[in-house]
């Protein structure tokens, strides 16, 4: 007899079970996977700060380390157009729920509180250029190891720690892109290159280092020992491109682009509806016998040049198929296209905007569209954490204050410095919060919500 | 000791194997179907060291035949081929009652189950997480489906192709040429990324959630379930798209070659195809002007500031005065140049390589990012290594993808004690 009160008991459907058990609004009461867990973020832009949030929005507590007075310099990335709040939005989408403390790490004393932190912390993550913190601020692995045989220090670049391209050679997500062959085996041929719309290594790159420092927890946990992890965005876009290595190996050849066609799944694209575009994959004979249908065109199964998958592939037969699926989309809406693909079985997207991420109920009800009220900016939409976890769910609790906003916090509950130590710290400009400019300090008439008081 | 010495010699790629893996403790059921996402999952914890024991059907994983139509080896799909490495193949008749018998036998004692079939089919076989987890307290089960295992649109069970995840995830509409006065281009429209990108982001993620899972089960003895969609795995990807819309009713257009928060960020021509080229601050876009020998070009009204440079109007013509001087010079002429330059500014730019082309820079082997393997089955195969480089247990490649059911023997004597004459019975009942 399945107890009424236990969540994870009672409704026979899949579907009412799975809506009980990942329910949204009884995220904030469940507990988080990683709490007690420190992370020490001490990078700045995109690919370090998004590998500390990806742990931080699993629960790990995040100190996140800026320079007192501007901070991370992505708050004031955007220029004016952006500016919201008195600061840069672009901020926020890798920076949510840390403790932001401002330590000038060129003073001394402000190398020794960093150091006094990482031998607090779990995790460190930093996005210099190699050997830049050992070299210029004696707070590399090596120096950190000694005080903290237990960190997990993570180094994110672009090229990796060493080797020929590892010196001098600067990065950036768009270089990562077009020197891994990405940006080769992307778009259609004799085209433009195509960048991609976000930063993918950055956030991919990111993504991967998140996953090495929990396996390196995880074998922390087993043995007590720490280590040195490095992630170079190049090589997580490597990584991330399937087949492409396997396939020059055997071949000698580069894979050609093929614009909106998966070269592995026939027919596949991209098709232009009356009020937008939707991807179509019908790739298993049983998918494009649905197609077929949904076209009402049965008779392609029949059709020599579609009757098989192995036939499908040949370009000029794809190719008609394309030309065929092109003209039935033209005058049809994006959800007819999508309703037709659940009925019979093939596989319709539309290609979303971000408003209709906004205005997508679907998306709403399982946390992908987060919403939240931050002490600092008031309400905000955002896109939520990636996984769903059942019992330990991830989730924002604020997202990018003020610079120091949590000094009095941090430098009392984790370092145990009295107040007066903090405030004699902050009149030698050794720690500091914000500066009085754009880009930096809170909105206005903001009356200090979400300070330790 | 030097730090580039000193952490090179920490993570020699060449003695990798004398160090351990991070994740041996670990028993992975990896019964993904037809997802390449679930499939990642299983690969990246095996690369870190966990025994994962692929589960397919005696018909075996569709998956298996994904890759270039025009290439596969002994009857691989080079996609399978690639990622299916580190992992126990065994097959599994999950429609067959004494085939159910087994697998819940393996997940009694399994930590991690992967499942990719369509939502609740497991469940309706009796063998879902709800019906699992009455005999593994611990379990920890992910689950991936387009759109997840709750909300409005769970049900409709969408197949999973990272085509469809990347037009669902928003990334889709901001990659590409932009329409122009030109009218309609078979090339400006919303692109893909040529890579299977929703499903490496995937993956990781179900990964990452289940490291993370793992730990709350170190404290507490409780697994759970794990839900994770392609589209939403590359969605948390998008930055302040859902933001900007809600403040501003603002929609981000594709942008091609230009960037509306970083200019210059661009690709140029050079003479021996296109580089990538960027340095958007005053001092790096100095030092781009002083390295083309246009030293007055910083001043000049039209990009004299990053606020100038980011203006619409201003960026075709830009990268039209760094292009009249590129196409004079090979990609590694120019690189030659930025790397000589003295400063102040640091100017970022590299060629776009063919994939065979990267495979010709000595970086990427003296790094280990890839591994010419011998296989006794497949032969020579070039693969991509696994992303980390980590200084006490550095994940590694141990064998490509194995045929189907290849260590049925193993893996059923292993932990079955069945021994050949069962398995063939077992066999002949069409259950393995």
């Amino acid at each position: 007899m399945p107890d009424p009160r236990d969540p994870e008991a009672a409704p026979s459907d899949y579907f009412d079970w799975t809506a009980r058990l990942l329910d949204l609004g009884a995220v904030p009461a469940k507990p988080e996977a990683l709490r007690g867990i420190r992370v020490l973020d001490l990078s700045v832009i995109i690919f370090g700060p998004a590998t500390a949030d990806f742990l931080g929005e699993l629960g790990a507590e995040v100190v996140k380390v800026e320079l007192p007075g501007g901070g991370d310099v992505t708050r004031i990335l955007g220029g004016a157009r952006t500016f919201w709040k008195n600061t840069s939005p672009f901020f926020f989408p890798q920076n949510h729920s840390k403790y932001h403390v401002g330590i000038d790490m060129h003073r001394p004393e402000g190398q020794a509180l960093i150091r006094k932190l990482a031998a607090r912390s779990d995790v460190l993550v930093e996005n210099f250029k190699a050997g830049t913190l050992e070299t210029k601020f004696g707070l590399g692995y090596r120096q950190l190891a000694e005080v903290n045989p237990r960190l997990i220090y993570v180094a994110n670049t672009g090229f990796g720690q060493w080797g020929p391209f590892a010196e001098g050679r600067a990065s950036y997500d768009g270089l990562a892109q077009a020197v891994s062959g990405l940006t080769a085996i992307t778009g259609f041929p004799g085209a433009l290159p195509t960048k991609i719309g976000i930063y993918i290594g950055d956030w991919m790159g990111a993504c991967f280092a998140a996953l090495g420092v929990l396996a390196a927890l995880h074998y922390r946990a087993r043995t007590g020992r720490g280590q040195f992890l490095e992630m170079a965005q190049c090589e997580a876009l490597i990584r991330a491109m399937d087949w492409t290595w396997v396939h020059a190996g055997l071949t000698g050849k580069d894979r050609p682009q093929t614009g909106n066609r998966d070269p592995a799944f026939s027919p596949s694209g991209v098709f232009r509806c009356r009020d937008g575009s939707v991807a179509i994959v019908a790739a298993t004979d049983r998918e494009f016998q649905g197609l077929a249908a949904a076209m009402a065109r049965p008779g392609l199964v029949e059709d020599p040049r579609f009757a098989t998958p192995e036939a499908r592939h040949a370009e000029e037969n794809v190719r008609a198929l394309e030309a065929l699926i092109a003209a039935w989309c033209r005058d049809r809406t994006r959800a007819e296209v999508e309703a037709l693909g659940r009925e019979h079985g093939f596989a319709a997207a539309r290609v979303m905007t971000a408003g209709d991420h906004f205005e997508d109920p679907h998306f709403r009800a399982r946390g992908a569209v987060w919403e939240l009220e931050d002490p600092v900016y008031g309400h905000l939409t955002d896109y939520g954490p990636a996984p769903k976890l059942s019992r330990t769910p991830a989730r924002y609790k604020w997202v990018g204050p003020p610079v120091g906003m949590h000094n009095d916090y941090v430098f009392a509950r984790v370092l145990g410095l009295a107040a007066e130590e903090i405030r004699a710290l902050d009149e030698a400009g050794v720690i500091g919060k914000w500066a009085d400019r754009l880009g930096a300090k809170p909105p206005d008439g903001w009356a200090g919500e979400g300070f330790l008081r | 000791m030097k730090w580039a010495e000193w952490i090179r010699a920490a993570e020699d790629p060449a003695r990798v194997s004398e160090k351990p893996e991070a994740l041996d403790d670990l028993l992975v059921l990896d019964a993904s179907h037809a997802s390449f996402g679930a499939f990642l999952c299983g690969t990246f914890l095996a690369e870190l060291g966990a025994e994962v024991l692929k589960i397919e059907p005696p018909s075996g994983d569709p998956a298996r035949r994904w890759g270039p139509p025009d290439a596969a080896l002994e009857g691989e799909g080079l996609a399978y081929l690639a990622e299916g490495r580190n992992k126990h193949y065994i097959t599994l008749n999950l429609e067959h009652p004494e085939g159910r018998a087994i697998f819940r036998g393996l997940a009694e004692r399994t930590d991690v189950v992967i499942d990719s079939s369509p939502a609740g089919h497991l469940e309706a076989l009796g063998v879902g997480y709800r019906q699992l987890r009455e005999r593994n307290r611990g379990l920890i089960y992910a689950a991936f489906a387009p759109d997840g295992q709750f909300g409005p649109r769970a049900r409709e069970r969408r197949p999973d192709y990272d085509l469809t995840n990347q037009a669902l995830s928003g990334m889709m509409y901001v990659t590409g040429e932009p329409e122009d006065e030109r009218g309609p281009r078979p090339e400006a429209v919303p692109t893909r990324m040529g890579s299977w990108i929703s499903w490496y982001a995937a993956g990781a993620w179900g990964a990452i959630a289940v490291l993370a899972a793992l730990h709350h089960r170190r404290a507490t003895g409780e697994g759970q379930l794990v839900d994770l969609s392609g589209a939403e795995a590359l969605m948390r990807f998008m930055g302040l798209g859902v933001f900007r819309y809600e403040v501003a009713g603002f929609v981000r257009e594709r942008e091609g070659l230009y960037e509306s928060a970083v200019y210059p960020y661009t690709f140029v021509r050079v003479k021996d195809g296109w580089g990538f080229i960027a340095g958007y601050t005053d001092p790096n876009f100095g030092a781009i002007c002083r390295i083309m020998g246009r030293p007055e070009l910083a001043q000049d009204p039209r990009f004299a500031t990053t606020t100038a440079r980011t203006t619409p109007e201003n960026q075709a013509p830009l990268r039209e005065e760094i292009e009249r001087w590129s196409v004079d010079y090979t990609a590694d002429e120019i690189l030659a140049k930025v790397l000589a330059d003295p400063g102040p500014g640091v100017v970022v730019f590299g060629r776009v390589n063919a994939p065979t082309e990267t495979l010709r820079e000595s970086h990427w082997w003296e790094r280990g990012a890839f591994r010419r393997l011998q296989d006794p089955l497949y032969g020579e195969l070039l693969l991509q290594a696994p992303a980390w480089r980590m200084t006490e247990t550095p994940p590694r490649v141990k064998w490509p993808c194995r045929p189907l059911g290849y260590h049925n023997a193993h893996v059923y004597q292993r932990y079955f004690g069945l021994g050949p004459s069962r398995l063939a019975e077992l066999k002949a009942q069409g259950i393995i």
